[in-house]
């Protein structure tokens, strides 16, 4: 790393610490509790959830291709949205499903089952086939293939993708619409971010990954995390825009665009 | 103890995650002059490295637990766990006895030709997605959606000089879908750092329980 991107990069993550910080402590201080946007895709979770305790059938998480390397926050961000679901979806017979496609994730996804099933003194029940890993990449058909047959095999009730996938989670996600599966699917990749947009029942899109354990859980840090990034994207696009308009009047397009103009 | 393991892997994790961001960053070699830039990230990372690698036996172990249990209950679709078993069994042993030659005949003529079955498939269910978006979601945001990506793919038929929708493809690739991807990719690495922060700080839930 050159001597210019390493100070870039210690001010992006300077900025980014003090605003995590001050926003998870003003977070705190407040009296009354910060109201999040309303996301459809976050206000169905819960009525999924009874849904399938109801009857009596597993939800299916999945990380895709996200794994504990290149991607490690998003699978940590989105362990922890699965985990907070998980508390709820084991007050129910069925284990939910997880699965994943690469092997380093393979233990976060039994922590996650393990650790709500131990919550709620149950860790006797929870089954270790429930965690299932299919090889191989962020790309991977075959891994596609295997979702759709075990959602049928086991009568999944909806599908949360959360993580990487590129544009085969279209096969996972039509299998699921043929059932009347819902879906919920949002993916690091462009091509399955498309995708997801297109076919899931609800969309999430890009950075919303991250949020769900704010709306899930509610948390003074997990909340603070989503003002903190509202803040960076605020200043982020003003930057950009402050940026766009010095070049535009340093560079002489503007003088150029308005002679041409006359 | 169990809290105490919990404050023990979030004193590891800072730790470990400072020390990375120090070194990558340049100011620990400042701070220790006769320290090398970067060696102390790159052996973190291989020791990661490692121990992904090491990963994939505890792959196949769930796949033999995951499918093993489903064929001893007879579970529905037991049967393709155990065509799975067998498969992954039989490339192992091959692999044992050297015959590479025949996991090769394996990858060629069973893997290549399934997975380009299902590349096939997944035409047909994009298709059928972008009409299910317009029939279920009948929003504005979908629509432009569609619109979108019918321009985009009559743009790309080869139609040559002809073709009127060809320059507003192009146009459509470089500035809207261009500037969009950048919005999505920048939000994404954002969420990352945030994200990363909140690991640093120890607020993440994950390794604290």
């Amino acid at each position: 790393m050159d001597a210019t991107t390493g100070i870039v990069t210690i001010v992006i993550l300077l900025l980014a610490f003090v605003v995590s910080v001050l926003s998870t402590v003003a977070v705190r201080a407040r009296r009354l509790p910060i109201i999040l946007r309303q996301h459809p895709a976050y206000g169905s979770l819960s009525q999924w959830t009874s849904e399938a305790l109801e009857a009596d059938r597993p939800m299916h998480f999945s990380f895709g291709g996200a794994s504990l390397g290149a991607t490690t926050p998003l699978t940590l961000a989105n362990a922890e949205t699965f985990t907070l679901l998980a508390d709820r979806a084991t007050y129910g017979i069925q284990t939910p499903l997880m699965t994943m496609s690469d092997s380093a994730t393979l233990p976060l996804g039994y922590d996650v089952l393990r650790r709500a099933y131990r919550r709620r003194g149950r860790v006797d029940e929870f089954q270790l086939g429930a965690v299932q890993w299919y090889p191989d990449g962020a790309r991977s058909l075959a891994f596609a293939a295997a979702l759709t047959g075990i959602a049928a095999d086991r009568r999944v009730s909806s599908h949360l993708l959360l993580g990487s996938y590129g544009s085969e989670v279209a096969l996972i996600l039509d299998a699921a619409a043929r059932r009347g599966q819902k879906t919920i699917a949002a993916s690091d990749q462009l091509e399955g971010q498309a995708v997801a947009f297109g076919m899931s029942d609800a969309p999430l899109i890009g950075e919303e990954m991250f949020a769900g354990p704010a709306y899930l859980g509610g948390g003074a840090s997990q909340v603070g995390s989503v003002v903190a990034l509202d803040i960076l994207r605020i200043s982020l696009i003003l930057v950009l825009g402050a940026l766009t308009l010095y070049q535009l009047f340093t560079s002489g397009s503007l003088n150029a665009l308005l002679e041409g103009a006359r | 103890m169990r809290r105490l393991f919990g404050l023990l892997a979030t004193v590891i994790t800072i730790g470990v995650g400072l020390v990375m961001v120090l070194d990558l960053t340049g100011v620990l070699s400042l701070a220790v002059p006769t320290l090398t830039s970067g060696l102390i990230a790159a052996t973190f990372l291989r020791l990661a490295l490692m121990t992904l690698a090491l990963m994939i036996s505890a792959g196949l172990f769930n796949l033999v637990i995951a499918h093993g249990g489903r064929i001893r209950r007879l579970e529905r679709g037991w049967v393709y766990s155990l065509v799975l078993l067998l498969s992954a069994g039989s490339v192992i042993a091959f692999w044992l006895l050297g015959r590479e030659d025949a996991n090769q005949f394996l990858l060629d003529n069973v893997q290549v030709a399934v997975e380009s079955s299902l590349a096939a498939l997944t035409l047909f269910a994009l298709v059928y997605g972008a009409y299910r978006l317009l029939h279920r979601r009948p929003t504005w945001w979908g629509a432009l959606f569609i619109v979108s990506l019918v321009i985009v793919l009559l743009g790309a038929l080869p139609l040559g000089e002809v073709s009127v929708l060809a320059p507003l493809r192009d146009w459509f690739l470089s500035v809207p879908v261009s500037a969009g991807a950048r919005g999505l990719l920048l939000g994404i690495a954002l969420a990352t750092v945030v994200t990363g922060m909140r690991i640093l700080l120890g607020q993440e839930r994950s390794y604290r329980e």
